[in-house]
């Protein structure tokens, strides 16, 4: 499409061409970005919709999926591809262990979902202190090994990284895999019925504990997968989670609890910071993004295509 | 219940590893059962960054004053007196650093400080130095605030390193005279006193010369991807990229810029040379110039560097050089001295003149800062530092 679009204004004049060049580049950055974010996203929105909380344990998740991933390529030599399933099962284990541990309780007492978001945020801190404290990990950052090489693809004037283009195939695979199996197996519309109605639906015979563990593993697998996808691109280090923020802004964004909505809030976070930074300033692009979630919040609550609920927290 | 107990060791575990984590818990060189009295010992705290991105630095810097240390207590100390490290993590963080030095000088009474590294964490604990009279010798800090506030000198804070606007002026000069560069770009942390400081003074210095500055983007600390400003530095397509931050960015953002096509050559100061800049973006860096304190393989160096080798099993940083020297300095001072009293090892600090392991270190009284170092350029050739040539600025 990018080379359609690019021959339509092409030979006109010089300058223009230089503008329309930046502008695409810009564009695939953005796009670049938010599929990353979209991944993590999709992570939040998922438990959302069942529980009905922010689990910012799965910022966390992320991270230990990116430290699995570089312990598989670095320490046990796997090859990539059985790297990255490792880590990305490996995390899926680990969002079941942190809901048996530090949700299921809670579940089981009805406790009120304060508590819950509580839970998720200690559970979050608690994995960056241990990654921290653990020694043979420790604070300072890791490299993945190079596995795409950094010469990059280009078409005329624009140029796409071999691993921006991997991550945005793989992320976009796996969303679409995520979406198949929510829309179009039974246990999909298992995990709807029980998102519309836990109670009633473990009333009608959906066995809801089932359910919670299939999202939660599918949660950290995805998590595993934007983990490892992650530490190739910026490295690994026990603060991923702070950026993890970004996509749980996206999942709002969106409206959290829609799966199609994290994927278009991600995207479309992703192109309007890259824009605020390569057009206005790189200072206003935090500030850019927390200001539309303020005013998504304000304007419309649900978010650009969440369902209408009473309680957002 | 079984579950109330496997709950409760759950908080217990956290808590731990909170703690562990959460505090700057010190780490005294010397055994803990030492039944010297106090009046034995002088303490000297070090203060840096033993978690975070510049975690590497910090844990260099207090294994190198630890063997020093202990080098200099077998030979029978300083003045007849066991010398002893008391050392605390900044997390890299202005706050912590202040809280650090507060702890150093009220509870342990350390005679002096050693670091920190950071410029944006040696310029707020000034307040708190001049409020106990202890002395301290940063290490890396190169930004002029460290030491100078207003044209009037801090009484208190002394450093081992050249300042920033030497090291952008020797970058500039270097891409104009010696590289030929006509047009440069500059990429820089806005959050940085570090980044800022050289981005000025390379930007006056390039334009003194003749040069044009085609861009200029910032980026914020903690930010991983500068694709966006990249993407304009390449529409302004110069012939020269100063990058004046940490290796992690560097490396982040070197390799961002070849993947986008940027073929410029790459410049930056100080914060560049780690053995994991070379890990992390060996083919993007090919090539690229920095300035630095010292030539890796100057003669002076080496007999530390196997002494450190040997004692640790890692290569020394460039921060373990200077924490060298400020030992040095910090030991010649306490000689003058007499004794372990702050104040008097501040003044003895004015009049240092000693030969250390980065070149002569001549303090001025009205700076605070040592005089007429030469700045090395290093290049990037083969995933190896290789020393240009001694650049000085005029």
């Amino acid at each position: 499409m990018f080379f359609l679009l690019n021959t339509v204004y092409f030979p006109k004049r010089v300058k223009e061409k230089k503008i329309m060049t930046q502008f695409f580049q810009q564009l695939i950055n953005g796009l670049s970005i938010g599929s990353v974010y979209a991944l993590m996203a999709v992570g939040y929105s998922l438990v959302y919709s069942i529980m009905n909380f922010s689990n910012f344990a799965h910022g966390g998740v992320i991270m230990f999926g990116a430290y699995f991933g570089f312990f598989f390529l670095t320490f046990l030599k796997f090859p990539f591809p059985l790297a990255f399933i490792s880590a990305a099962i490996c995390s899926a284990i680990l969002a079941l262990i942190i809901e048996r541990v530090a949700y299921k309780p809670l579940r089981e007492r009805r406790a009120p979902f304060l508590y819950f978001i509580i839970s998720a945020m200690g559970a979050s801190i608690f994995m960056e202190n241990l990654v921290i404290a653990i020694p043979a990990i420790g604070p300072t950052f890791r490299t993945y090994p190079e596995i795409f090489n950094k010469q990059p693809i280009k078409i005329g004037e624009l140029a796409m990284g071999k691993l921006d283009i991997a991550m945005f195939l793989i992320s976009a695979i796996c969303l679409i895999i995520l979406i198949y199996i929510i829309d179009h197996t039974k246990i999909g519309k298992a995990i709807q019925a029980t998102s519309y109605n836990l109670k009633a639906s473990a009333l009608m015979g959906v066995n809801t504990d089932f359910i919670l563990i299939t999202v939660f593993l599918m949660g950290g697998f995805l998590a595993g997968i934007a983990g490892v996808l992650f530490g190739m691109k910026y490295t690994v280090y026990p603060q991923i989670g702070i950026i993890t923020n970004k996509s749980f802004i996206a999942a709002v964004f969106g409206g959290l609890g829609s799966l199609p909505g994290a994927v278009i809030g991600s995207v479309l976070l992703g192109i309007i910071e890259t824009f605020t930074a390569g057009y206005l300033s790189s200072q206003y692009r935090d500030l850019i993004a927390f200001v539309l979630l303020i005013t998504v919040l304000v304007v419309r609550p649900m978010g650009l295509m969440g369902k209408v609920t009473e309680d957002k927290a | 219940m079984k579950k109330k107990v496997l709950a409760l060791l759950m908080v217990c575990l956290m808590a731990v590893t909170a703690g562990l984590a959460g505090c700057s818990s010190p780490q005294t060189a010397a055994p803990a059962e030492s039944a010297a009295p106090a009046g034995e010992k002088i303490l000297v705290g070090w203060m840096g960054s033993l978690t975070g991105d510049q975690a590497v630095w910090g844990q260099c810097e207090l294994n190198t004053v630890k063997m020093l240390f202990e080098e200099i207590n077998a030979k029978g100390g300083v003045l007849g007196k066991q010398l002893e490290v008391i050392g605390y993590d900044t997390k890299g963080d202005p706050q912590e650093a202040v809280n650090v030095a507060k702890r150093l000088t009220t509870q342990d009474k350390v005679c002096a400080i050693l670091g920190p590294n950071a410029s944006g964490n040696a310029i707020p604990i000034a307040p708190v130095l001049e409020e106990a009279k202890v002395p301290d010798i940063a290490t890396v800090a190169t930004n002029p605030k460290v030491t100078v506030l207003d044209g009037k000198v801090k009484p208190y804070n002394f450093r081992v390193c050249f300042i920033d606007p030497y090291q952008g002026a020797v970058a500039a000069g270097y891409a104009a005279d010696v590289l030929k560069a006509k047009t440069a770009a500059v990429l820089y942390d806005v959050g940085d006193d570090y980044s800022q400081g050289l981005t000025e003074f390379f930007e006056q210095f390039f334009v003194k010369k003749g040069g044009t500055i085609v861009a200029k983007e910032g980026f914020k600390t903690g930010d991983v991807d500068f694709r966006p400003q990249l993407s304009k530095i390449k529409a302004a397509n110069p012939e020269v990229i100063f990058m004046p931050y940490f290796f992690k960015e560097v490396a982040l953002s070197s390799n961002q810029a070849r993947e986008l096509g940027i073929n410029a050559i790459l410049m930056g100061g100080d914060g560049w040379p780690s053995e994991q800049l070379i890990s992390m973006a060996k083919d993007a860096v090919e090539g690229s110039f920095f300035v630095n304190h010292l030539d890796y393989d100057d003669p002076e160096v080496q007999d530390f560097k196997t002494r450190y080798k040997a004692k640790y099993d890692k290569d020394v940083e460039l921060n373990g050089y200077l924490v060298h020297d400020a030992v040095l300095m910090f030991v010649d001072a306490l000689t003058k001295a007499g004794e372990a009293n702050g104040e008097k090892i501040a003044q003895a600090l004015e009049t240092t003149d000693i030969k250390g392991i980065t070149g002569r270190i001549k303090i001025s009284k009205d700076t605070h800062n040592p005089e007429g170092k030469d700045a090395a350029i290093l290049k990037i050739v083969d995933g190896k530092y290789v020393f240009q040539q001694k650049f000085a600025a005029e």
